[in-house]
C-alpha cells in the first residue's frame, strides 16, 4: 500500500459516511446510518493498516500520518455521538470535517518515509498518538460548533450546550489520557515523565484550558453561554498551537524532542 | 470586593497580588532555584501546602473564606493564572534550570525564561494546591459513590503534583560515558560536576543498526532540498531499484553499505571494505524527465574517515545522501554494585535496565565515529517519589475512564 492509493480509499469511505450522514438526518434511518458509517470507517482503515504494514511501523509520524488518524477518528467519534445522545445532524457535520482533512491529504500530500528515530520505536508510540486524535477530534467538533453558536447566538440553548459539556468531556478524558501516556512513555524514553519540553508546555496549557471550561460550566450550567463558547474557541487555539504551532514558534525551534517532520 | 460571598473577583486579585509578590521577591532573590525543594525547606513549602487547608477546614469550616477557597471561585482564577504563565513560557525560550541567569534583560529579571524555578510561578503553583487540596477535604467528608470520579481526578492530580514537585528534590539525574571494554563508576551532574557511584557500568558491546541510506536532490546555489516546499527522498531499500525524485528518473545500480573510497585522478571510486571506517555508498545514474539530460556517478554521505561524495545533475542541482539514520543502538553491559550483585543486561533506547535503585538509559554515543562509535553514553536516573507520582497518574487515568463513561449522564439529570 502506498499513499497513490489513499484518493480511492478516501473517496470511497467518504460517499459512505455521507450516505450514512444523509441517512441520520431522517427519522427512521438510525440503523442504516450506522452500518454505512461503519462501512466508511472499515474501507478507512483497511487503508490505515496497509500503510502501517508496508512501512513497516504505524503511520503516526508525520503531519500528514496524524491527519490520517484523525480524518479517521472525526467519523468515529460522531459515531459515538450519534449512538449515544441521537443528534441526528452530527454525521453530517463529522463526515464534512473529515472529508477537510482528507483533501488536505490529497492535495498537500507530504513525503512519507519509512524511517522512525529510536525514542519513538516504543509500544507507547500507538496508544499516546491515537488517545490524542481522537480528542483532538472531539475537540475540532466542539470548536466548530461554538463558532457556528456565537455567529447565530439565537441557536443557543440548553440543549446545545450539554452537546458541548458532552463533546468537551470526552474530549477531555481522552486528552487526559493522552498526556499520561506520553508521561509514562516519557519516562521510559527519556528517563523522566515531564521535562517541559515546549510541546509538553503546550500540552499542558491546553489541558488547563478545557479544565477552565469544565470548572466554568460547573459552576454556571445554565447561563453565561457565550462565556463558555468562547473559552472552547480559546482552548482550541492553544491546542492548534500544540498540536502543529509549535513548529513554527520561535521558543521552541531546534529545542523540542517532539520536533519530527 | 472583599464583601462575602467572595467570588471571582477576590481570585482574580489573589492570584494577581502573589503574581506581583512573586515578581518582587525574583527582583530580590533572583529565582527561587531549588530552594524550595531540598531538605528543609521542602518540609516548609510542602507543611504550607498540607497545613493551610487542614487549618481551614478543621478551623474555619463556617466562614466565607473556606466557601470560596474550596470554590470554583477561587479555583477557576488560580487555573487560569497557571494557564497564562504556562503560556508565557511556551513562548519564551526556557534556560536549562541549572544554568544561572545574568540579570538584565526583562524577561530575565521576570524570570519567565525559568518559568518553573521562578518565584510568580512557584506563588500560584501553591495557590493552586492549596485549593485543589482543601476541594478533597470538602468532598471527602461528604463522600457519595458519584463522586468517585471526582475524588480520583483530583486526588490523582493532587498526589502526582505534589510527589513530582517535592520529589524533584531529591531526583538524581546523571550522565555517564562508557568506552568499550572498559568500566566506568564516575557520572556527571548537569552541571558537571563529577561524582562517583555506588555502581559500576562495564560496556561489554556497543551496537548500532541504521537504516538503509536515503538519496535527496539539493539545489546547487541555496542549499535547500528539492522540490522547494516539499522536499522528497528515496529510500534505497535494495539494488538495483528505481525511483523518482524532484523531476529527476533515478536508477541505483549497486549499493554497498560498506564501502571504502579510492581516488584516482580525477574520478572517485568506492569498493567493498569491511573494516573500521566503511561508510555507505550508492552508485546511481539520473535522467531529467523533461530535457532528458543525464548524470551517473557514485554518492555517499560521508564519515570522519572517507569524505563525503555528491553527483552533480546539471548546473542546479545535485544528488547527495544525507547522513544515515540510525534505527537502534543499544549497548551489552555488566552493572557492578557495591554489595557484590551484579546485573547484565541490554540497555536500548525505550528499555532502561534498572539496577541498586537506579535506571540506566541508552541516551547517545560518539557521534562524530556513527556506527563505529566505541562508547555509548547513559543516562542514571534514581527517583525514589516514582512510585508515588506513578499512583496519581494511575488515579487520574482511573478517574478520566470515570469521566467518559458518567460524567455526561450526570449533566443530563
Ligand atoms: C484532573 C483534572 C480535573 C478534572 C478532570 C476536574 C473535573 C471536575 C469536575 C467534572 C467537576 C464537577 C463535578 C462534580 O462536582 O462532581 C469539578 C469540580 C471542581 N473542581 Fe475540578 N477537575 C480537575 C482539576 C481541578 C483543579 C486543578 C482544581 C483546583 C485548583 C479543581 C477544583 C474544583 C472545584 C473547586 C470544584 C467544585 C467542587 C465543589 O463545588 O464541590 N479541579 N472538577
Amino acid at each position: 500500500m502506498t499513499w497513490d492509493w489513499f484518493k480511492f480509499f478516501a473517496v470511497a469511505a467518504a460517499l459512505f459516511w455521507f450516505l450514512g450522514a444523509w441517512f441520520a438526518l431522517r427519522e427512521k434511518g438510525v440503523k442504516k446510518a450506522v452500518i454505512l458509517t461503519v462501512t466508511g470507517l472499515l474501507v478507512f482503515f483497511s487503508f490505515i493498516v496497509g500503510m502501517w504494514i508496508s512501512l513497516e511501523r504505524p503511520p503516526l509520524r508525520t503531519m500528514g500520518e496524524t491527519r490520517l488518524w484523525y480524518s479517521f477518528f472525526l467519523p468515529l467519534a460522531g459515531l459515538i455521538t450519534y449512538v449515544r445522545w441521537r443528534y441526528r445532524w452530527i454525521l453530517s457535520f463529522s463526515s464534512i470535517l473529515a472529508l477537510v482533512f482528507i483533501c488536505i491529504n490529497i492535495f498537500k500530500p507530504e513525503i512519507h518515509n519509512k524511517t522512525l528515530m529510536p525514542a519513538l520505536q516504543s509500544p507507547w508510540f500507538a496508544p499516546h498518538v491515537i488517545v490524542y486524535m481522537f480528542s483532538y477530534a472531539m475537540m475540532g467538533a466542539a470548536a466548530v460548533f461554538a463558532l457556528y453558536l456565537l455567529a447565530r447566538p439565537d441557536k443557543i440553548n440548553r440543549g446545545v450546550m450539554s452537546l458541548c459539556d458532552n463533546l468537551i468531556y470526552v474530549g477531555l478524558a481522552f486528552l487526559t489520557v493522552g498526556m499520561l501516556f506520553g508521561a509514562l512513555w516519557a519516562k521510559e524514553a527519556w528517563g523522566h515523565y515531564w521535562s517541559w519540553d515546549p510541546k509538553e508546555t503546550w500540552a499542558a496549557a491546553t489541558w488547563l484550558g478545557y479544565l477552565v471550561f469544565v470548572h466554568f460550566r460547573d459552576n454556571f450550567p445554565n447561563s453565561r453561554y457565550k462565556t463558555a463558547l468562547v473559552i472552547i474557541l480559546v482552548s482550541f487555539v492553544l491546542l492548534q498551537v500544540c498540536w502543529y504551532g509549535v513548529n513554527y514558534l520561535p521558543s521552541a525551534k531546534g529545542i523540542s524532542v517532539h520536533a519530527y517532520s | 470586593m472583599w464583601k462575602k460571598p467572595y467570588g471571582y473577583a477576590e481570585g482574580f486579585a489573589v492570584c494577581a497580588g502573589l503574581f506581583l509578590t512573586g515578581l518582587l521577591l525574583q527582583f530580590i532573590n533572583g529565582k527561587t532555584g531549588s530552594a524550595f525543594l531540598t531538605f528543609p525547606y521542602n518540609l516548609i513549602s510542602g507543611g504550607i501546602i498540607a497545613a493551610v487547608p487542614l487549618a481551614v477546614f478543621l478551623f474555619f469550616r463556617k466562614s466565607a473564606f473556606y466557601a470560596w477557597l474550596s470554590s470554583v471561585k477561587s479555583a477557576i482564577p488560580a487555573i487560569i493564572s497557571l494557564l497564562v504563565l504556562v503560556v508565557i513560557m511556551g513562548l519564551t525560550r526556557q534556560a536549562p534550570s541549572s544554568e544561572t541567569l545574568d540579570s538584565g534583560v526583562l524577561e530575565r529579571i521576570f524570570g519567565f525564561s525559568q518559568m518553573t524555578s521562578s518565584w510568580a510561578f512557584s506563588l500560584l503553583m501553591v495557590f493552586f494546591m492549596i485549593i485543589l487540596l482543601l476541594v478533597i477535604l470538602k468532598r471527602i467528608t461528604a463522600f457519595r459513590w458519584r463522586d468517585t470520579g471526582f475524588m480520583l481526578n483530583h486526588s490523582g492530580l493532587f498526589i502526582a503534583l505534589f510527589s513530582a514537585i517535592f520529589g524533584s528534590g531529591d531526583l538524581q539525574r546523571l550522565s555517564m560515558t562508557v568506552q568499550k571494554g572498559q568500566m566506568q563508576w564516575q557520572a556527571q551532574t548537569e552541571k558537571g560536576e563529577t561524582v562517583e557511584l555506588p555502581l559500576a557500568i562495564e560496556l561489554k558491546q556497543f551496537t548500532i543498526y541504521e537504516y538503509p541510506p536515503k538519496l535527496m536532490i539539493l539545489d546547487n546555489l541555496t542549499g535547500k532540498a528539492l522540490p522547494e516546499n516539499n522536499p522528497e527522498n528515496l529510500l534505497v531499500e535494495r539494488s538495483p531499484m528505481t525511483g523518482e525524485l524532484a523531476g529527476w528518473n533515478i536508477r541505483v545500480s549497486k549499493y554497498l553499505q560498506y564501502a571504502g573510497q579510492m581516488v584516482t585522478g580525477d574520478t572517485v571510486r568506492y569498493f567493498e571494505y569491511h573494516s573500521e571506517g566503511a561508510v555507505d555508498a550508492v552508485y546511481a545514474s539520473a535522467e531529467n524527465r523533461k530535457t532528458g539530460a543525464k548524470a551517473e556517478g557514485w554518492v555517499s554521505c560521508g564519515n570522519f574517515m572517507f569524505p563525503f561524495a555528491a553527483l552533480q545533475l546539471n548546473d542546479k542541482a545535485s544528488l547527495i545522501m544525507p547522513p544515515v539514520e540510525p534505527r537502534r543502538y543499544s549497548s551489552d553491559v555488566t552493572v557492578y554494585q557495591k554489595d557484590d550483585k551484579t546485573v547484565e543486561g541490554v540497555v536500548e533506547v525505550n528499555r532502561p535496565l534498572a539496577a541498586g535503585g537506579w535506571k540506566i538509559y541508552q541516551s547517545s554515543y560518539d557521534q562524530t565515529m556513527g556506527r563505529w562509535s566505541e562508547i555509548s553514553i547513559f543516562q542514571l536516573v534514581r527517583d525514589p517519589w516514582l512510585p508515588y507520582v506513578y499512583a496519581g497518574i494511575f488515579m487520574m487515568l482511573a478517574g478520566a475512564l470515570w469521566l467518559f463513561i458518567f460524567a455526561p449522564k450526570k449533566l443530563e439529570e
